[in-house]
This record gives C-alpha cells, sequence and structure tokens, in this order.
C-alpha cells in the first residue's frame, strides 16, 4: 500500500511535467500544420501572378518606380534654387496678404453685420446702413493703425499699408493697391528666376513628361492581365465551394439532400480562364512596349545630358549630383528589363525554390493589393532585428552597470530598495508602455531632435514620433528587469574565493570587482544579455504601438540616423494583421510562418544563452 | 638560516602584537594576545579547531576588516614598527607587505601568467619587462617555473590541486612581500603536494617571515622555528619549535601535544 502511494504521488508529478511538454509540442505541430501549406499556396499565386501576365507588367513597373523618387529630387532642385531669388519679395508679399487677413479677422464681427445688413430684402433703413458702415470703417481704423507690420517694409511703405488697410471694407472688392504692387513684383521676379534657371526646369519638365506614353500603355496591359488574373481567383473561389459541396452530396443521407447538393455543385461550375488566350494580345504588343521603353530610356539620358551638373545652392547641387548619380543606374535597368521582357515566359513553371526566396529574401509584405499580394520576409525581420539591437544596445550597459553597483557597492538598504524597484518594470503592463511610447516618449524625442544645437547628431530633425528608436528605448526598459535579475545573479555567483584572493593583493575594491568580478562572471552576463535579446525580440505590443508600422526596409543608406525611421516587426504584423484575414489564406498562412520563423529565431537566442553558460562555466586548460 | 649574521636575534620583530583583544561583536574571539614574530623565521600557529588561530593569522594583514563587527578592541598589531590601524595607513600598501595564501587554493579564472602578474598590476605595475621578470622569479620560487613556462598562457583551473595551490603562493610571493601569512596551505592537498609545499617554506625563511597555521603537528615541527599554541582565544605559549614540543612549559600545551587533550 505504501508502494502503491508513493507510486501515485510519483506519476502525479510526471504527468505535471509531461503536460507541458506535451503542450509545447502540440504548439509545434499547430504551427507547422498551418504554416506548412504556405509554400503551396504562395507557389498556386505566384503561378497565377506568372500565366496572367502580371509578372510582365512588373518586370518594366517595378524599375519605372524609381522615376518617381529621381522626379521629386528634381523638383526639389529647382525649387532650392530659385527660391533665394524670389523669398525676398514673396516673402513681402506673403506679409502684406497676412496684415490684411489679420486686421479682416479683427473685425470680423461688425464687417458680418453689415453684409447681412446688405443681403436683407427689402433693404434696411440707410441711416442704419451708414452707422453699420461707420463701425466697420472705425474699427478697420484701429486694427490698421494698431497692427503689427514685420520689418520687411520701409517707414513709407508701413504709413501706405497702414492708410490703404484702414480702408478695407466688406463692400469695396478690389485690392489695396500696394498689395497688386507686391504681387506682380513676386510675379516679375519669379518669372526672371524662371528664366535664370530655364535650363534645369526644362530638362526637370522633360524629365517628368517622358514615361507618361510608357505609362498609358502600361496600365492598358495591366488592365488586360488583372483581368485575367480576377477570374482565375474567382474560379478557384468558385471550384473550392464546388469541391466542398459534392463532398457534402456524398456523404449526404437524404436523397433530396444529395441531389439539390449536387444541382447547386453544377450551377456554380465554371471554366478555368484560358490564359494563353488572354494573354495573346498582350504578348503582341510586347514589341510596342519594347519601343516604349527605348524611347523612355533615350528621353531621359537626353534629358540627363542638358541637365545642369550643378547648382547655385549647395543643396541643389547636392541634388543634381544625385541625379546624375542615379540616373544612368536607372536607365541601365529599364533598358535591363528590355532583355527580361523579352526571355520571359508566361508558362514556366515557379519552382519551390523561387517560391522559399521570395518569401525569405523577398523586399516586399504587400498585402490586400488590388494588384498582387507579395510575402517577403525582408522588412518584417529587419525592423525585428533593428528594434531589438537598439533595445540591446541601451539596455547591456543600463542593467550590467546597475547589477554591479547593487551587487558590490550598494548598502543593504540600497539593495532593499533598488531590487524590487528595478523588478517591478516587469509589472508594467507592456500595453501601458506603448501608452507612454506614443504620448511621451515620442514628443520627448521629436522636440529634443528638434534643438538647434544638437541637430548635428544623426537623423536629427526626426520625421516622425514613432519610430524604431522609440520603441528600442522601451522594449530596453522591459528588458531591464531581466537582465538586471540575471546579471546580478552572476555577479553573486563568483566564488568568494576569488575576491578573498584579490583583497589579500591588495587589490581595491574597484580592483577587484573590474578585474575579477566582471570577468568571472562574464558568461553569465553574456547570457543575461542574450536572454534579453529573447525576450525582446517576442514583444508584441509595444512594438505594435510605438515603432511606427511602416512596413519597409529601413534605408540603411542614410547612416546611423536610419533608427529615427518607422519600421515594422514580425511580432507586430501577426497581431495585427490575424485578425482580419480570412482563415486558410495564402496571408493567413504567411503569417503562420513568420510565426513559426520567430519560433525558431527565440529557439536558437535561448539556445546561445544555454551555450554561452555551458562553455565558460568550467573552463577547461 | 643562510645568513646568521644579517638576522640578528636582537632586530626589531617583523610583527609585533601587543596586549591584543579582538572580538566579533560582542564576542571575544581573541584576548590578550602577545606575540613578536621575528625577521626571516617560520612561526606556526597551532590549537585545536576555533582556538582563534585563523582570526589571528588575518588580524595581520586586516583581512577581518571585511566583517562588519569585528574588530580589534584593545592593543596593537604592528608589522615593521609600525600600527597597522593607524589612520595613515594605506592598506593596499600593507596587503603588499603581507601576503596570505588561503586554505582552499584559489587562482583567477584567467591564465596563469595573469595570476602570478594580478598583484603587481593592482598596485599599478604595466611595464611588460618588469610583470615578465616577476611572474619568472616568483614561478621560478614557487618551483613551478619548469613544469608550466611554456604553458603560461594556459587556464589557471586546468592546472593539479597542488600546482594550483603553488599557483597561489607565487601570487602572493609575485609583490616580494616582507611577511606571508598561510592558512593551513596544505590542508586540501595529497602529501607529496604538501611535501613541495612546506619545501617551498623552507626557501622562503631565507628572504621573509612566513607565519603559518596549521593543524598538522608534524609539520609545525618540520616548517617553524618557532610555534605558538593557542586555546580558547588565548595563547598559552609562544617559544622555539624544538623547544616546545619537547619541553612544553605549560601543562594545556603537553595535553595538546601528547593528544591527551580533554
Amino acid at each position: 500500500m505504501a508502494w502503491d502511494m508513493q507510486k501515485l504521488i510519483r506519476s502525479f508529478f510526471a504527468s505535471n511535467a509531461s503536460v507541458t511538454i506535451i503542450v509545447l509540442l502540440l504548439i509545434m505541430v499547430f504551427l507547422m500544420r498551418e504554416g506548412a501549406g504556405f509554400l503551396g499556396t504562395y507557389k498556386h499565386e505566384l503561378e497565377i501572378y506568372r500565366k496572367a501576365g502580371l509578372e510582365l507588367c512588373d518586370l518594366v513597373d517595378r524599375p519605372l518606380a524609381q522615376h518617381q523618387d529621381l522626379s521629386s529630387k528634381l523638383r526639389r532642385a529647382v525649387t532650392t534654387s530659385i527660391d533665394p531669388l524670389i523669398q525676398s519679395t514673396r516673402a513681402r508679399r506673403d506679409a502684406a496678404f497676412y496684415i490684411k487677413r489679420e486686421i479682416e479677422q479683427s473685425t470680423t464681427l461688425p464687417r458680418e453685420a453689415l453684409t447681412q445688413a446688405l443681403e436683407k430684402t427689402p433693404a434696411l433703413d440707410p441711416a442704419k446702413l451708414d452707422q453699420l458702415r461707420r463701425q466697420v470703417a472705425s474699427e478697420t481704423a484701429a486694427a490698421a493703425a494698431t497692427a503689427a507690420i514685420s520689418n520687411l517694409f520701409s517707414a513709407e511703405e508701413v504709413a501706405r499699408l497702414r492708410r490703404e488697410m484702414s480702408l478695407l471694407s466688406p463692400e469695396v472688392t478690389e485690392m489695396p493697391s500696394f498689395l497688386t504692387e507686391l504681387s506682380a513684383a513676386f510675379r516679375v521676379m519669379d518669372k526672371e528666376a524662371k528664366q535664370k534657371y530655364t535650363q534645369l526646369i526644362e530638362a526637370s519638365d522633360l524629365f517628368e513628361e517622358a514615361p507618361d506614353s510608357l505609362r498609358a500603355m502600361l496600365s492598358e496591359l495591366k488592365e488586360d492581365v488583372l483581368f485575367t488574373k480576377e477570374a482565375a481567383m474567382e474560379y478557384f473561389t468558385l471550384e473550392e465551394g464546388r469541391q466542398k459541396l459534392l463532398k457534402a452530396a456524398e456523404v449526404a443521407t437524404d436523397l433530396k439532400e444529395k441531389a439539390d447538393l449536387l444541382a447547386e455543385a453544377e450551377a456554380s461550375k465554371t471554366e478555368e480562364p484560358n490564359y494563353q488566350e488572354n494573354l495573346a494580345p498582350v504578348l503582341e504588343r510586347r514589341e510596342e512596349l519594347q519601343e516604349h521603353i527605348t524611347q523612355y530610356a533615350d528621353s531621359i539620358t537626353e534629358a540627363l545630358k542638358t541637365l545642369p551638373k550643378t547648382g547655385d545652392v549647395p543643396e541643389a547641387t547636392k541634388l543634381l549630383a544625385e541625379v546624375h548619380e542615379h540616373m544612368p543606374l536607372h536607365v541601365q535597368a529599364m533598358r535591363k528589363s528590355l532583355t527580361e521582357i523579352k526571355e520571359w515566359q508566361a508558362e514556366k513553371p515557379v519552382s519551390i525554390i523561387t517560391v522559399v526566396g521570395a518569401f525569405f529574401f523577398g523586399s516586399a509584405w504587400l498585402t490586400n493589393s488590388s494588384w498582387q499580394d507579395f510575402f517577403g520576409f525582408v522588412p518584417l525581420l529587419a525592423g525585428s532585428v533593428v528594434i531589438a539591437l537598439i533595445a540591446i544596445v541601451i539596455a547591456t550597459p543600463l542593467s550590467v552597470a546597475a547589477a554591479i553597483y547593487t551587487n558590490q557597492f550598494a548598502s543593504d538598504r540600497e539593495k532593499e530598495f533598488i531590487k524590487p524597484v528595478i523588478e517591478f518594470i516587469q509589472a508594467i503592463p507592456s500595453v501601458v508602455l506603448g501608452f507612454i511610447g506614443i504620448s511621451l516618449l515620442g514628443d520627448l524625442i521629436k522636440d529634443m531632435s528638434e534643438i538647434p544645437w544638437l541637430s548635428g547628431l544623426p537623423g536629427f530633425p526626426i520625421q516622425e514620433r514613432l519610430n524604431m528608436f522609440n520603441a528600442g528605448c522601451l522594449l530596453a526598459l522591459m528588458a531591464i528587469p531581466t537582465m538586471f535579475s540575471l546579471a546580478e545573479d552572476a555577479l553573486n555567483n563568483v566564488p568568494q574565493a576569488y575576491i578573498d584572493a584579490s583583497d589579500a593583493l591588495g587589490a581595491t575594491k574597484l580592483q577587484t570587482v573590474f578585474r575579477v568580478i566582471v570577468p568571472a562572471a562574464l558568461s553569465g552576463i553574456a547570457a543575461a544579455v542574450l536572454l534579453g535579446l529573447g525576450r525582446v525580440i517576442g514583444e508584441t505590443m509595444v512594438v505594435l504601438l510605438v515603432a511606427g508600422n511602416r512596413i519597409a526596409i529601413p534605408d540603411f543608406g542614410v547612416g546611423p540616423g536610419f533608427i529615427f525611421q518607422p519600421a515594422h516587426t514580425l511580432t507586430g504584423i501577426i497581431a495585427q494583421e490575424l485578425g482580419e484575414v480570412s482563415r486558410g489564406s495564402a496571408h493567413w498562412q504567411a503569417l503562420f510562418m513568420v510565426g513559426i520563423v520567430l519560433f525558431a529565431i527565440s529557439l536558437l537566442v535561448n539556445g546561445c544563452a544555454r551555450a554561452v553558460v555551458r562553455r565558460f562555466e568550467t573552463p577547461k586548460a | 638560516m643562510s645568513n646568521p649574521s644579517s638576522s640578528p636575534a636582537t632586530s626589531a620583530p617583523i610583527v609585533e602584537i601587543r596586549d591584543m583583544d579582538f572580538s566579533y561583536g560582542s564576542k571575544i574571539a581573541l584576548h590578550d594576545i602577545q606575540l613578536a614574530v621575528e625577521r626571516r623565521r617560520v612561526t606556526a600557529l597551532i590549537g585545536p579547531s576555533g582556538c582563534g588561530k585563523s582570526t589571528l593569522l588575518r588580524c595581520i594583514n586586516r583581512m577581518n576588516d571585511r566583517v562588519p563587527s569585528a574588530r580589534v578592541t584593545r592593543g596593537a598589531v604592528l608589522v615593521k614598527g609600525k600600527n597597522i590601524h593607524d589612520e595613515d595607513v594605506d592598506l593596499t600598501q600593507l596587503r603588499k607587505q603581507v601576503g596570505m595564501v588561503f586554505q582552499k587554493s584559489n587562482p583567477f579564472p584567467k591564465s596563469i601568467y595573469e595570476n602570478v602578474a594580478y598583484g603587481l598590476r593592482v598596485h599599478g605595475e604595466n611595464n611588460v619587462e618588469v610583470l615578465d621578470d616577476a611572474v619568472e622569479r616568483a614561478l621560478r620560487s614557487a618551483a613551478l617555473w619548469d613544469e608550466l613556462k611554456d604553458r603560461l598562457q594556459a587556464h589557471a583551473l586546468g592546472l593539479s590541486g597542488g600546482q594550483q595551490q603553488r599557483l597561489c603562493i607565487a601570487r602572493a610571493i609575485a609583490t616580494q612581500p616582507d611577511v606571508l601569512l598561510m592558512d593551513e596551505p596544505c590542508s586540501a592537498l595529497d602529501p607529496i603536494a604538501t611535501l613541495k609545499i612546506e619545501e617551498l617554506i623552507h626557501q622562503f625563511a631565507r628572504d621573509f617571515s612566513v607565519i603559518i597555521v596549521t593543524h598538522n603537528m608534524q609539520q609545525a615541527v618540520r616548517v617553524s622555528d618557532y610555534t605558538a599554541f593557542l586555546h580558547l582565544g588565548k595563547l598559552i605559549e609562544f617559544s622555539p619549535t624544538e623547544l616546545m614540543f619537547e619541553r612544553p612549559k605549560e601543562k594545556l600545551t603537553e595535553s595538546y601535544l601528547r593528544g591527551t587533550f580533554s
């Protein structure tokens, strides 16, 4: 009996352990099952993308996208060049109009009273009207006399402004003459400035108009292929439904029900579109398309020749240099698309390697698109990794230094205070931290970035309040308790004998700490950092709220300032999109794939942490 | 030993303990200790467990400072004639003069070289040649040089137990102390490793004083010139080793040495 009791207790504990393990296994199996179908589904989608001819259009469309960026650079070059010339006249004009508006606004009440009175039918008593007119006149005069006038105007001009402004009234429709003069002066100046930069403006215009005919043709082609694609999608949806009906009919016992189901299935039967036939007219226009591309490439090459190499202001020179640098690459890419179009085949099968590559190395995560969905994993991974690294770079010194202080220098009373406080951070719900990121930290960083003497820092002043740096700071805060506790444990585990030996050799406290204790605890500290990384990679709520959720690979070209760009993350995308997609669709499965990869990353990071500890725990000679 | 004329018995003692009381909080651990340790001699501290041998040893380099409530309540400890509790005493300098070897070997988890060089480094020595010389000299003195000269960069924790303890000795003498405190240095070692360390102690006495705590009375006879017997925090007898073991003055000493101690 006693033995049985022991066995019972034993199996109770064993079953508890196995339940956890089984649950973990079930989670893994479920993730795998949902994600595994992704490659097949995505392959099918990419096959339609190819067969319907969307891929052909993208061969041109993708390099053409650069045009927008380049032409906006040129436009900015034009504005920055012209700006200094017209700035002062424009400022004078704007200032004068501003004063007019101010005066009108400050006299709104009498003005509106007068306007309403004039509109009344039958007409009001003239004496009353006069009274209203007088009121407008006197208030306008008072406002004109006291209006603050900027120092852009000479004393004489100020006097004239005040005089003309004092006569403003709803009944006078023509502009005060001074304002008209100022506007005219600006127009003259603007024209002169534009004449001075004719060459630049013409080149810019030429470039901007260059792709018009190509674009027009492309959009015709796109319409055609999209029609085929949509027909195909509809067919597959109906077909799926039909298969379900047939299956239901198979198991149905009632004869009438069976017949109904079969009839319904028959009714929903449709033809798969004939891709070849639909694509034939598009393919026939292939040469025409190539001609358009060549024409476009030639015309922008021509435009580039006439484009000045330098501007009169540094900003313009910089932009022009960029255009001169990137334009030949753009032309090259366009010309490359010529051969790609020629070699493109709608019948070429999509290999599974292509599908895997499209997921793991795809640079676009594009969903709910009217054109084509792409599930490229790189932008999300990049966002997650950058944010995690920012968090670790911030959290490591803070938590390790705090751990060293607490473990080695703090008095017992300080320890009693510091440890619970830091561990309390863990208790803050991450959604609350998200609030702080949105409402406090975002504004704080943005305001700070606008302080003039900080403008030298990379990325300052920043564009977006919600960005990777902001999210990284908050994740660092979330990682600190974990990292602090583990690092403190590691320091605590350094044998007292090392400290004795160091003390006995006459080392000071600081020397003992930094030459013996910290090096001896280094493996534990490294493991603490890695486990912190694991925590940060998997965190969802904060990044979803604070990281800015722009799905794009960060532009590393701008230097270290890239950390102030918004990004999306592996965790964030799942949380944001999983609730909205239809179950079993390619998008749904893609999100599960992301989940699997996330799981793998976490396993890897944890495994590394264990390996680090094991590697350094028992050093061998 | 090597040069008797340079160590006259009349020279001032290197360590002198005067009428010292020492307590942990309200518990008196040592009572009225009087002890003068001569230069270039080996002094053994013996006595039953808990008699205060280790505490006495740790008073000499102020290792007890780290125990918050522990302090000397009466009397003084002088090293080279200087009261080590004076305000102007630099603790790091004191510990440079008074080295210590612990019961259990405790090399740092660093290379052999870095272990030996550690004492010099913390005292500000960074010159590689000076360090190289000091490491070689210390390892030779600890009879480790021949064994280890080809793998100075190897990890210290990969050495055998006896080697580790000798490495700790080399580390303690690398700063050329005047006194070396040894707290039961052989208690965790096998007889051969013990023998090697006892040989080292003999050699050390040419250059500096050694104070050794030991449980092993044969060891005290083998290595020491003087022996102090402590019991319940009191110094019962302090005399040349031969004399003490042949003709102990005190009854208590005699019964302890004969093993008829109750």
